[in-house]
């Protein structure tokens, strides 16, 4: 299973990236493996408020549908659109092609409070 | 990721499948594969189009055999083993004799004179054994289905007798020593092979099979198969409340063979009143899956609800089969409920997709 070092993760499956105060959002390669192909991604609206912990999207795959969790509280700034015609980028590219949205968060210091790597993999693997 | 319960049962083809690393799920008391490295949707369309191997041997075979028992299957089951003959192969129910509920759909291979090979539902072989006896044989074989339009020619490489079974029929061949017994059935809505191999062997039949290049598919590709086919599953579309008549599968129950079938003043009953409900099939604009218990509402009040649903990987758009009120016909526009949205849906003409030439 691919855990980047450089990421931080929530014990639901999602990663976040900080790119220059904005945070990135994805699921892992971990939820993608366990969901199998996934068909159809419900994007939240830019400019939606999230919260911590809340469900802010949906994934679908053939199998199974499985809320996103948002890691902080934050507003979403973008949305990878890309995703409406080829969800199949979640199992293809989970950290790069298959992010799902940017997030301005409240308090750029709540990352710290996610799971890191190291942290990520040993819940993986329990 | 997957639960598993220490009763789960094991196909022989279970090391083979480990081996291939397949996603195992628990499916009606066997472990079985869900899917392999290159995912339900790959397995899907390379069925419609090439050949793929699914391990099923977690249907039962219950054989039934000796002189009564082609009577006895002929007065409990609905269709007419009097419209085959040995060496056939014949879809049928088992009705609840109360209210003509389809307690399981089965498909009876009549293998020879006396011996008919009774394949009902995973879950559902004790059932069907109360009903017409004979003995289960589901652990001392595997089955092995190979299906999609170029399913005949890769098996030929491994038995050309198999490979050349008609649709619906049944024949004995012989792999390296081992009675087999082969028909041209599935649940894919494809051309296909359905093998039933001894246990001991069935490993060595199954990499036989993958040799000639086809690949495996798991449970995931079979169910996004038979949804596009519109073939019922039990459990969805038929089961406890749910009639032949209701799903749409008037031509499995045979009114008139004088032998009767069991469950049939109840259906009859049915029959003259007109049913209260019917399968129809659905069709969504977007791609977001449909999925079974979802409410169909038609102008705000609900009409019925979905048995079935997903993505379709050959339309690109989610399907469904729903039971729904029978004043709702093709071409209707209705809405689905699904996850609190409210989704347009339209009834369009079954199967979702048909199979070329």
């Amino acid at each position: 299973m691919n855990v980047p070092e450089d990421l931080r993760y929530t014990a639901d499956h999602e990663w976040a990236r900080l790119e220059g105060g904005q945070v990135r959002i994805g699921i892992t390669d971990y939820a993608q493996d366990a969901l199998g192909d996934v068909v159809f991604v419900q994007l939240p609206e830019p400019g939606k408020g999230v919260k911590a912990g809340e469900s802010f999207a949906e994934v679908e795959s053939t199998k199974s549908v499985s809320d996103v969790y948002a890691p902080v509280d934050g507003t979403v700034v973008e949305i990878n659109a890309d995703l409406g015609d080829a969800p199949q980028r979640l199992n293809d590219d989970p950290y790069g092609e298959g992010w799902i949205c940017v997030i301005r968060p409240d308090d750029t210091g709540a990352l710290s409070s996610l799971l890191d790597a190291d942290g990520y993999r040993k819940l993986t693997e329990s | 990721m997957t639960e598993t319960e220490p009763a789960l049962r094991h196909s022989p083809l279970y090391a083979a499948h480990r081996a291939l690393d397949a996603k195992m799920v628990p499916f009606g008391g066997w472990e079985m594969p869900l899917s392999y490295r290159d995912g339900t949707i790959a397995e899907h369309l390379a069925c419609r189009q090439d050949v793929v191997a699914f391990d099923v041997s977690h249907l039962g075979t219950v054989r039934v055999e000796g002189a009564g028992a082609r009577a006895l299957l002929q007065s409990t089951l609905t269709n007419d083993l009097g419209k085959i003959a040995p060496g056939r192969a014949q879809y049928t129910h088992l009705l609840d004799d109360a209210d003509g509920s389809v307690l399981d759909d089965i498909i009876v291979w009549w293998v020879d004179e006396d011996v008919f090979d009774v394949m009902p539902n995973a879950s559902n072989t004790a059932r069907v054994r109360a009903a017409v006896g004979g003995e289960d044989v589901t652990s001392t074989r595997a089955v092995i289905a190979v299906q999609g339009p170029n399913a005949r020619k890769h098996l030929a490489v491994v038995s050309s007798e198999a490979a050349a079974v008609g649709r619906f029929h049944v024949v004995c061949f012989s792999w390296q020593g081992q009675p087999c017994v082969a028909a041209g059935t599935g649940y894919t809505g494809e051309d296909g092979v359905e093998c039933a191999v001894p246990a001991e062997a069935a490993p060595s039949f199954w990499e036989a099979v993958l040799a000639t290049g086809v690949h495996p598919a798991g449970l995931g590709a079979r169910d996004t198969l038979r949804l596009e086919a519109a073939l019922p599953l039990h459990g969805h579309e038929l089961g406890p409340g749910i009639t032949p008549l209701q799903a749409g599968l008037g031509w499995v129950v045979s009114w008139t063979k004088p032998e009767g079938f069991l469950g049939r003043d109840a259906l009859l009953r049915e029959k003259e009143a007109g049913v209260a409900r019917h399968l129809v099939g659905l069709a969504t604009e977007g791609r977001q899956p449909p999925r079974s218990g979802a409410p169909v509402l038609r102008d705000g009040a609900r009409v019925g609800e979905v048995t079935s649903g997903n993505f379709s990987p050959v339309l690109g758009r989610g399907v469904a089969l729903a039971l729904v009120s029978p004043d709702v016909g093709e071409g209707s526009h209705l809405t689905l409920e699904l996850r609190g949205r409210q989704v347009p849906v339209e009834v369009v003409r079954l199967p979702f997709v048909e199979k070329k030439g």
